[in-house]
C-alpha cells in the first residue's frame, strides 16, 4: 500500500513532496491577501498582519507558554483516553457478552460534542486545567474504543486458527497474535482520536482558564478588534496538529504495527 | 517488544516534559511562595468579565494589590455568563458580578445568591451601522437586534422603550449573542443593532462604522445590568471577607468618578493588567461621554430591584416567586454618602 505512493512520488519531479505543498501555499496566502483587499474589511487580517500577531505574541513570551499549556491538556485528555480505551475496545471486541452489553451506551455517548458537556465539566471540576483535560479525554476515548473494538472484531479468523492449531491460549493468544494483528488499526484509530483531541482543544479551553491557543482565540475575541491573534491562534492549531499528525504517521513504520498489514 | 517499549518511554517522557513546563510557565511552580500567597487556595474568589459594568473588581484588587502589596481576594476573569454562572453554582467562588435579572432568576430556582452591592449604573449604549436607517427607537420594528443574554437588563431596557412607545417586543425579533461577537456582527450588518454593555459598543464608533441610537441613560436613567452577588454561606461564615470586599468595590467606585485622571489611569492599568484590552478602548468609553457610565449611588434599593422585578415579570423572565428580601442582602453599605474613595494614584508611566 505504502509502496504504491511511495513509488508515484518518485514519478514526479525531485522534491516536489516539499515544493508542491509550499507552492499551494503560498498561491493559497496570496489568494487570502487579494481577497482581504478586494473585500476592503478592516476587521478581517491579512497574512501578513497574522504574521505580525504571531511575532507579537513570540515578543510577548505567551506564544510558548499558550502552546504549552494547550499541549499539556491534549497530551493527559489523549494518553488517559488511550489508556481507558484500548483496553475496553479489546475487552469488548473480544467478548461478546460484554459487546452486547456495552455497546449501546457507547454509542449513546460518542456523538454528544464536547461542547455540550462544558456545563457539566466547570460543576464537576471547577475552572481548573481538569475540566479541559476531561473534555479532551472524552472527545478522543470514543474514537479509540471503537476503532479498538473493530479491529478484534474484523479480524482475519486465519490468524485465530493458525495460532489455535499452534496450542495458544488465554494472555499468550492475546498477546501475541490478536493485538498485534488488531495494532494497525488501533492506530488509525489514535491517528484519528489525536486530531479530534486537539480539534476540540479551542472549545475544552472556552472555560475560564487562563493559558493556551484556544483561550488565546477567545481572549482575542474580547480584546476587541484583535482578529489578527484570533486567526494566529487558528494558524497556530493548525500547524500543531499538521506536527502532530506527522509524529503518529511515524509509528506506522514500525515491524510490528506493518505486520498487520500482512507485508513486511 | 521494540514498539511498546519505545512509545511507552517517549509517552512518558513527553508527559514529564510537558508537565514540567507548564508547571514552570503558566502555573508558576517555580516562583518562591510569598506569605501572603499561603493561603490562595482560601482566598475569596470573585468572578468577574471584561466589561465596564464589572470594572470595579479589578480596580479594587490592583489597587488593594500596590497598597498593601496584597489582596484579601482573587478576581478570576471569565469569558461569558454561562461559565461564570456555572463555576459559581459549582462552589468554585462565592462571590461573583452577574447580570441582576440572572441573579433574581436564580434566585427563583432556589440558589441561595444575594444581591449585596451594584456593579455601576448606566453604562449601555444602541448601537447601529452608521449607515442604517434606524434613527428612532420605533424604527426597530422588524428589525433584527444583539442582546448578550435573555436574562441581560440591555433587554428589559429595550423591552421597556419599546412598551413606553405601545410597539410589541415581538415585532422586533432578538437574538442572543456573546458582547465580543457584536462588533463584527454589526461591521457587515448580519444584524440591525447590537447592545450590551462597554467597551465592545465603544470599538464600533472608535472605529467609526457605528452609531449612537440610544445610551442607557436616556432611555432609563439609573438603569443597571451588573450586580456584585455572593453566595449565602459566605455572608454567614465569612461576613467580614464580604464586608472588605464591598467596601474596597465601594470605595473604588467613587475613587473612579472622582476625577477625570482616575478614570484614564484605571483605563490603562485594567486595560493591561486585566482585559487584555486597547487601553484607548476603555478610556474612550470611560471618558465619551463622561456620565455614560457611573460607579455612585451603588447601594442595592428596593425601588430599582422592585422595577427590573416587574419588568422582568412582564417580559417573561421572572416569575416572581423571589422578594426583594430573598434575593438582596442591602446592609453591607446602607448609605452610599458615606463611601469614602481611594487616596491613591497610579504611578506615572
Amino acid at each position: 500500500m505504502s509502496d504504491v505512493t511511495v513509488t508515484s512520488f518518485k514519478r514526479g519531479l525531485p522534491g516536489a513532496a516539499w515544493w508542491l505543498p509550499l507552492g499551494t501555499a503560498a498561491v493559497f496566502l496570496a489568494l487570502w491577501h487579494m481577497l482581504v483587499r478586494l473585500s476592503g474589511s478592516d476587521l478581517f487580517p491579512t497574512p501578513v498582519e497574522v504574521a505580525k500577531g504571531i511575532i507579537e505574541l513570540i515578543q510577548k513570551g505567551l506564544l510558548l507558554k499558550y502552546v504549552v499549556a494547550s499541549l499539556f491538556r491534549v497530551s493527559w485528555g489523549f494518553v488517559l483516553a488511550v489508556l481507558v480505551g484500548v483496553p475496553l475496545g479489546l475487552t469488548l471486541g473480544w467478548f461478546r457478552a460484554a459487546f452486547q452489553s456495552m455497546n449501546p451506551i457507547i454509542q449513546i455517548l460518542r456523538p454528544i460534542s464536547p461542547i455540550a458537556w462544558i456545563p457539566v465539566a466547570i460543576l464537576w471540576f471547577g475552572v481548573k486545567d481538569s475540566a479541559p483535560i476531561f473534555l479532551i479525554f472524552l472527545a478522543s476515548v470514543f474514537p479509540i474504543t471503537v476503532s479498538s473494538m473493530a479491529a478484534v472484531q474484523n479480524m482475519q479468523s486465519v490468524y485465530l486458527r493458525a495460532a489455535q492449531n499452534f496450542g495458544l491460549k488465554g494472555p499468550q493468544l492475546f498477546r501475541r497474535v490478536i493485538f498485534p494483528a488488531a495494532l494497525p488499526q488501533i492506530i488509525t484509530g489514535i491517528r484519528i482520536a489525536l486530531g479530534v483531541a486537539w480539534l476540540v482543544v479551542v472549545a475544552a479551553e472556552m472555560i475560564a482558564v487562563n493559558s493556551g491557543l484556544g483561550y488565546l482565540i477567545i481572549d482575542a475575541r474580547n480584546a476587541g478588534k484583535r482578529y489578527d491573534l484570533v486567526v494566529a491562534g487558528m494558524v497556530m492549531i493548525g500547524l500543531i496538529g499538521l506536527g502532530l499528525d506527522v509524529l503518529v504517521r511515524r509509528l506506522e513504520k514500525f515491524d510490528e504495527v506493518r505486520w498487520g498489514y500482512g507485508q513486511r | 517488544m521494540k514498539l511498546g517499549k519505545i512509545t511507552a518511554l517517549w509517552i512518558t517522557f513527553w508527559l514529564v516534559l510537558i508537565t514540567g513546563l507548564h508547571g514552570a510557565l503558566n502555573l508558576k511552580w517555580l516562583v518562591p511562595k510569598l506569605a501572603s500567597d499561603g493561603a490562595e487556595a482560601d482566598k475569596f474568589k470573585v468572578g468577574f468579565i471584561p466589561v465596564t459594568c464589572h470594572l470595579t473588581c479589578p480596580v479594587t484588587d490592583f489597587i488593594n494589590k500596590s497598597t498593601t502589596g496584597t489582596n484579601n481576594f482573587d478576581p478570576i476573569r471569565f469569558n461569558g455568563f454561562p461559565e461564570l454562572k456555572e463555576a459559581f453554582l459549582s462552589g468554585y467562588m462565592p462571590a461573583t458580578f452577574i447580570l441582576a435579572p440572572l441573579a433574581m432568576s436564580l434566585r427563583e430556582q432556589g440558589v441561595p445568591i444575594k444581591i449585596v452591592y451594584l456593579g455601576h449604573r448606566d453604562g449601555t449604549a444602541m448601537m447601529v451601522h452608521k449607515d442604517s436607517q434606524i434613527y428612532r427607537i420605533e424604527d426597530l420594528r422588524g428589525k433584527k437586534v444583539a442582546v448578550p443574554n435573555r436574562y441581560a437588563n440591555q433587554r428589559l431596557l429595550l423591552f421597556r422603550a419599546l412598551k413606553e412607545r405601545g410597539i410589541p417586543f415581538s415585532e422586533v425579533e432578538m437574538v442572543e449573542m456573546p458582547p465580543p461577537d457584536m462588533p463584527a456582527a454589526s461591521y457587515p450588518t448580519a444584524v440591525d443593532a447590537i447592545t450590551s454593555g462597554e467597551p465592545f459598543r465603544g470599538q464600533t464608533q472608535m472605529d467609526g462604522y457605528g452609531r449612537v441610537l440610544y445610551l442607557t441613560k436616556d432611555v432609563w436613567p439609573n438603569f443597571i445590568s451588573c450586580v456584585l452577588a455572593v453566595h449565602e454561606d459566605a455572608i454567614k461564615n465569612r461576613r467580614a471577607e464580604v464586608q472588605a470586599l464591598v467596601d474596597g468595590i465601594a470605595r473604588s467606585g467613587k475613587w473612579l468618578d472622582e476625577t477625570m485622571e482616575h478614570r484614564m489611569q484605571a483605563g490603562e492599568f485594567v486595560a493591561t493588567n486585566y482585559y487584555n484590552q486597547n487601553p484607548e478602548l476603555l478610556q474612550y468609553v470611560l471618558s465619551k461621554p463622561p456620565d455614560r457610565v457611573k460607579y455612585t449611588n451603588l447601594n442595592v434599593m428596593r425601588k430599582d430591584f422592585e422595577e427590573i422585578e416587574q419588568l422582568g415579570r412582564e417580559a417573561g423572565i421572572l416569575n416572581g416567586t423571589a422578594k426583594f428580601e430573598d434575593y438582596a442582602d442591602p446592609s453591607f453599605v446602607t448609605d452610599d454618602t458615606a463611601v469614602k474613595p481611594w487616596v491613591w494614584e497610579a504611578a506615572k508611566k
